[in-house]
C-alpha cells in the first residue's frame, strides 16, 4: 500500500517567455494565450468534474429507510472545507436522490420528519450525516462516507508584469530543478529533477508523458533541505549536481546516468555565459545571448553534508579564493570587471569585484539568481524574499552601483521558494516552490518582460 | 475656549505616520533564509519520564492528569510522544492527510500462506540503516522489538531475513489492514534496540549524550541518520517542569520551546508569543471507577452529563481553548461529533434525576498537580447540585469518578477510540470499517456512561524567536527533525 507521488501534466504554452524573445510573432502570443486558456479551461472543469453520486444515493436510500416513503422538511448544512459550488452541487444531488427513492419535499416543519444532513470530513473523507426527527424525541443518526477525489491543483497564474511565472511542472515529491531540454516557443522535453531521480518528460499531443526515469546512485544518506541541479549539456544530454554527487547522463537507448561520488565544484555560471565549459563537464553550447565577453567559468564546492557551497571557488575572484559559506550567487558583468553577489550564510548579501567584500543591507533571502535580457540594463538579479504572507516571492532588481533597485513587481508564490537557479541559457530562471495549500511542489520558469 | 490647532494636527500626523513608517522598517520580519546548521536548542516540560523506551509503563511519569495504564497499556503523554520520535523510527507512519507512508519499511504487503484466518502482514526492512550504537537494522531487532511492545502478536522474520512477518488474531479489537498499519504507526511500536540497562538505541535523526531518568536529556543530532542529518546540532530537555516554570525560562531566554497550558494560548498569543496549537487531541472527561451497578445510578449519570455547563465553564475557566465535547472523537477526527448535543439541559438532568429514589454522593477526584482540575471539579460540582446530584470534589487517590485527561493515541479513530476504551476498561466494539460502524461503535460506548466527555483540548506550545520550521506531528507531538535556529544561537 504504498502511497505513490501523484502527478499530474501541464502543457502550459511558454506565452510569457516570448516576451522576451524579439523573434516571436504577436500572432503566436495570441495563440499561446489561447492555448494557454483552453488548458486551464479543461483543468478547471475536470476539477470540478467530482462524481458524487454513489453517496448521495446511498444517503437517500439510509434517510429513507428510516423515514419512509412520503414528505420530509430537508435542510442541507456545510460543515466541510467544500466550497459552496460545490456543496450547491451535492445539495441539488442529494434531493434528487432523495425524490428518487420517494421522498417529497415540504417547506414546513409539521411533517412527520425533519431531516438534517451536514456535509462533514475527517482526514481520510468527507463525511456525510443525517439527523432525521420525529416530534421531540432523540434524532435518528445515518451518515455515509465520500473519498476526497484526487486532488487536481492548477498553479495559480501569475499576473504579468516585467517578471512573468510560467508553470513547468508540478508534483507531490519534491523538485529540487527543471532543466528545458527541447523547446520550440514552449518546452517540449524537460528533465524534473528529484531527490532520487531524474525524470524526462515528452510534450506529445498536447500533454507530457513521462519517457525515462533515470535513478540516481549515492551512498550516503542526502542532508536535509537537499539541493541539485540538471544542466542541459552540449555533447551529452545532461549533468546533475546533488550534494558530494555528480551524475552525467551517457548516450544509448535508454539513457543511464552515471554517477560518481564526488566533491568538485558545481558550475556559478550558465554555461551560455561561460563559453560552453563549466567545471568538470562540458555543458550547454553558448546561447544568442552571448553577445558579450564571455564570463570565465567560476564553479564552488558545495558541501556534501549540509545545504551551502563552503565558499571555496575555482577560479576565485580577483584576490577572493574564498569568500564566506553562501547559499546562492549572482553575478553582474561590468566593463572592466564582474561584480558577484553571494547569499552567505550569515543571511547578508556580499558583493565581491575581486578587490573588495561589501556586505550590503537587503531583506533577501536565501535564493539569488543572474539574468541577461534584452530589457533595461540587460542584466538583473532575481531575488527571493519572505513575505508576511504564506508565500515567498521573487522581484527582479538591477545594480546601477552597489545599492539594489528593484525594477519588477515582486511575484507572489504559494509556499516558501526551495530553488532558484539560473537556466543555461541564462535569460531565465527556475523556480521551486511547495506549496502551502497542496502541498506539492511547483516549478515555474521566471522570465523577464520589457514592458509593463 | 481654544482655537483647534491644525499645525498640531500636521505635525502630530506626521509624527505617527513617522513613527509608523519606522517602526514598520524596524519589524520587518527577517527574509526567509534556508535552513541553518547547527545550535543547541532547549526544550521544558512538565513530564518526568523514567524512561525512554517507548514500550516502557510507567503511570506516575505522565504530565496529564491522570495517566493511564489499563491492560498495561504504557502510560501516554505528548512529551512521550515527542522523545520517541526524536530518537527512534517506526516502520510505516500517518502523514496528515491519514496516509500510511513507508518509514523503517519500505513495502508492505499481505503474507503468503495464511491459512489461521488471522491476519499476516509482511513489511520489508529498509536497507542501510544502522542504529545509533552502529548496529546495522535487522528484520530479527525489528521483530524483536514489536514483539516485546506487543507480547501477543507472533512476529517473524522470513527466510530470507529481509522481511518482518506480523500474525495478529482476528479477534483482537482493531484488526482492519489500516488498523494494523495506524497501530504500527504509534510510538510505542517504535523499532528499538534494547541494549540491557543502558539506554535504548534508535535510528532517529538524534542519539542520547547524556540521560537523567525523569531530569535531564541530552541529544546530539546523528550524522549519519537515514533521513539525513539534523539542522540542530543539540537539544538539552529538562523534565518536570511546571507551566509556570517553562513560561519563566522562555521570558528569561533560557528554553526556546516551551508547553503550555490551553487555557494560557489565547493571552499568550495576545501578548505577541510565537503559540502554536494541535488540532483537538487530549480528551477531557469524567470517569467513572466502575460500570454502573444499576439503572438507577446509570439515571444519575445520565443526569450529571445533561447538568454541565460546557459552555460557559470553556468561555470562563479554559478560556476559550478547546472545544465542548459530549463524544469520545474530536469532529476533525470523526466528522459527526455535532450529533452529539454538548449544550446542559437541567430540566432533562432534573427529571432523570427525579426518577431515583435515593442519592448517593459521588467523590469526584482531581489531580492536584493540575494547575485546573481543581477548578474544573469545583465547578461540575456546582453544576451537578443544581441538578440535585451531590459530588464533593477530592484530590484522594481514591474517588467515584475522576476528572481524566486522556491524549489521544493517533489520528486513526479507530486506534484512537479503542484506547479510550481500554483507559475504561470497556471492550472496544466494531461494528464495521465505515464511518456508521465508528459512530456505532462510540454510541455503544457512550451510552453505558461509563465516562462523561467535557472537552476536546488542543496541545499547545510557545517558542522563542529564533526556532524556526519546527512543526507539530498531528498526534500533538512536535518534531524538530527539521527545525534550526536563527542567527546567533549556530555555531
Amino acid at each position: 500500500m504504498q502511497i505513490g507521488g501523484a502527478v499530474y501534466n501541464l502543457a502550459i504554452p511558454n506565452t510569457f517567455l516570448s516576451l522576451t524573445n524579439r523573434s516571436v510573432r504577436p500572432a503566436q502570443i495570441v495563440r499561446g494565450v489561447a492555448h494557454l486558456c483552453c488548458v486551464l479551461l479543461v483543468l478547471a472543469v475536470a476539477a470540478g468534474a467530482a462524481d458524487w453520486s454513489v453517496p448521495e444515493q446511498q444517503l437517500a436510500r439510509k434517510i429513507v429507510a428510516v423515514t419512509g416513503v412520503g414528505a420530509v422538511a430537508l435542510t442541507v448544512e456545510n460543515r466541510s472545507s467544500l466550497g459552496q459550488r460545490e456543496s450547491e452541487v451535492i445539495q441539488n444531488g442529494l434531493r434528487s436522490a432523495l425524490e428518487g427513492v420517494g421522498i417529497r419535499f415540504v417547506k414546513t416543519e409539521n411533517v412527520g420528519a425533519r431531516v438534517l444532513i451536514s456535509l462533514s470530513e475527517n482526514p481520510a473523507s468527507y463525511v456525510w450525516v443525517a439527523e432525521i426527527r420525529r416530534g421531540e424525541g432523540e434524532a435518528a443518526v445515518v451518515m455515509v462516507s465520500a473519498p476526497r477525489p484526487e486532488g487536481s491543483t492548477v498553479p495559480n497564474e501569475s499576473v504579468p508584469l516585467s517578471l512573468h511565472k510560467i508553470p513547468l511542472w508540478a508534483q507531490e515529491d519534491a523538485i529540487l530543478d527543471v532543466a528545458v531540454l527541447e523547446e520550440n516557443v514552449t518546452p517540449t522535453r524537460i528533465a524534473v529533477l528529484g531527490a532520487e531521480s531524474v525524470t524526462l518528460y515528452q510534450l506529445q499531443a498536447g500533454k507530457w508523458q513521462p519517457e525515462q526515469v533515470l535513478s540516481i546512485v549515492h551512498a550516503r544518506p542526502w542532508p536535509r533541505d537537499l539541493r541539485g541541479r540538471v544542466i542541459a549539456a552540449r555533447d551529452h544530454l545532461l549533468d546533475v549536481y546533488l550534494p558530494g554527487v555528480i551524475c552525467r547522463s551517457a548516450g544509448g537507448t535508454p539513457l543511464a546516468l552515471n554517477c560518481r561520488e564526488t566533491d568538485d565544484p558545481w558550475p556559478l555560471v550558465p554555461a551560455g555565459l561561460s563559453g560552453g565549459v563549466v567545471s568538470n563537464f562540458p555543458s550547454a553550447g553558448s546561447s544568442s545571448f552571448s553577445n558579450g565577453a564571455a564570463i570565465p567559468a567560476v564553479g564552488a564546492f558545495y558541501s556534501a553534508e549540509r545545504n551551502f557551497f563552503t565558499g571555496v571557488l575555482t577560479p576565485g575572484l580577483g584576490k577572493f579564493t574564498t569568500v564566506s559559506k553562501f547559499y546562492s550567487a549572482a553575478f553582474l558583468p561590468r566593463e572592466k570587471y564582474t561584480l558577484w553577489l553571494f547569499a552567505a550564510t550569515d543571511g547578508r548579501v556580499h558583493l565581491i569585484d575581486g578587490v573588495s567584500d561589501q556586505a550590503i543591507g537587503v531583506n533577501w533571502g536565501s535564493d539569488v539568481a543572474s539574468l541577461k535580457t534584452f530589457c533595461g540594463a540587460g542584466r538583473q538579479v532575481l531575488a527571493a524574499s519572505s513575505d508576511q504572507g504564506d508565500g515567498d516571492s521573487v522581484r527582479a532588481y538591477e545594480f546601477p552601483d552597489r545599492d539594489p533597485v528593484a525594477v519588477s513587481a515582486a511575484v507572489d508564490f504559494a509556499g516558501p521558494i526551495s530553488a532558484l537557479w539560473t537556466e543555461a541559457k541564462a535569460d531565465t530562471a527556475v523556480a521551486v516552490a511547495r506549496n502551502r495549500g497542496t502541498g506539492s511542489y511547483e516549478a515555474f520558469r521566471l522570465a523577464i518582460g520589457c514592458s509593463q | 475656549m481654544r482655537l483647534f490647532d491644525w499645525r498640531l494636527v500636521v505635525v502630530s500626523s506626521v509624527s505617527i505616520f513617522a513613527g509608523v513608517v519606522c517602526s514598520g522598517m524596524l519589524a520587518a520580519a527577517p527574509a526567509e533564509t534556508r535552513p541553518q546548521y547547527g545550535g543547541t536548542l532547549r526544550v521544558a516540560m512538565r513530564a518526568a519520564p523514567a524512561s525512554l523506551d517507548p514500550a516502557f509503563s510507567d503511570p506516575a511519569e505522565g504530565d496529564s492528569a491522570f495517566s493511564y495504564s489499563a491492560n498495561g497499556t504504557p502510560a501516554d503523554s505528548f512529551a512521550r510522544r515527542s522523545l520517541t520520535w526524536l530518537i527512534f523510527d517506526t516502520l510505516v507512519t500517518i502523514g496528515g492527510n491519514g496516509r500510511v507512508q513507508p518509514a523503517l519499511a519500505t513495502s508492505w504487503q499481505a503474507a503468503p500462506g495464511n491459512q489461521s484466518g488471522n491476519q499476516h502482514w509482511q513489511f520489508r526492512i529498509r536497507r542501510a540503516v544502522k542504529f545509533h550504537d552502529g548496529t546495522p537494522l535487522s528484520a530479527e531487532i525489528a521483530a524483536a522489538s514489536l514483539r516485546f511492545a506487543n507480547p501477543a502478536w507472533n512476529v517473524t522474520v522470513t527466510a530470507d531475513a529481509d522481511s518482518v512477518v506480523i500474525e495478529r488474531s482476528t479477534i483482537e479489537p482493531a484488526t482492519s489492514d489500516s488498523d494494523l498499519l495506524a497501530e504500527l504507526a504509534l510510538p510505542r511500536n517504535a523499532i528499538v534496540k534494547r541494549n540491557g540497562d543502558s539506554a535504548p538505541s534508535g535510528t532517529g535523526g538524534f542519539h542520547v549524550v547524556d540521560w537523567k531518568p525523569a531530569k535531564t536529556l541530552t541529544l546530539a543530532a546523528d550524522e549519519n541518520s537515514w533521513r539525513g542529518r539534523p539542522f540542530l546540532d543539540t537539544i538539552e530537555i529538562e523534565m518536570g517542569k511546571s507551566f509556570r516554570e517553562q513560561m519563566t525560562a522562555l521570558e528569561l531566554g533560557r528554553v526556546d520551546l516551551v508547553e503550555i497550558a490551553p487555557e494560557q494560548t489565547h493571552r499568550l498569543a495576545q501578548e505577541g508569543r510565537r503559540v502554536t496549537s494541535s488540532n483537538p487531541m487530549e480528551l477531557l472527561a469524567l470517569l467513572f471507577a466502575r460500570d454502573a451497578a444499576s439503572p438507577d445510578e446509570k439515571l444519575l449519570r445520565e443526569a450529571l452529563a445533561l447538568s454541565i455547563e460546557r459552555g460557559s465553564i470553556r468561555s470562563v475557566l479554559l478560556q476559550g481553548a478547546g472545544e465542548p465535547a459530549a463524544s469520545l472523537l474530536p469532529n476533525w477526527m470523526s466528522g459527526y461529533e455535532f450529533v452529539f448535543p454538548t449544550g446542559a439541559d437541567l430540566p432533562r438532568a432534573r427529571q432523570a434525576r427525579d426518577l431515583v429514589h435515593t442519592i448517593p454522593m459521588w467523590t469526584l477526584g482531581y489531580e492536584s498537580s493540575d494547575p485546573i482540575a481543581h477548578l474544573l471539579a469545583e465547578r461540575v460540582a456546582l453544576n451537578a447540585k443544581d441538578a440535585g446530584l451531590a459530588l464533593q470534589p477530592s484530590s484522594a487517590a481514591t474517588a467515584d469518578l475522576r476528572l481524566v485527561r486522556i491524549p489521544l493515541a493517533s489520528t486513526d479513530p479507530w486506534i484512537t477510540l479503542s484506547k479510550v476504551a481500554a483507559t475504561a476498561d470497556q471492550p472496544a466494539g466494531k461494528e464495521s470499517g465505515s464511518v456508521e460502524g465508528l459512530y456505532t461503535s462510540e454510541r455503544a460506548m457512550l451510552a453505558t456512561r461509563r465516562m462523561i466527555p467535557l472537552f476536546h483540548l488542543p496541545v499547545s506550545y510557545a517558542a522563542s524567536a529564533t526556532l524556526n520550521n519546527w512543526s507539530l506531528r498531528p498526534d500533538g507531538s512536535w518534531t524538530l527533525a527539521d527545525a534550526w535556529l536563527g542567527s546567533g544561537k549556530h555555531d
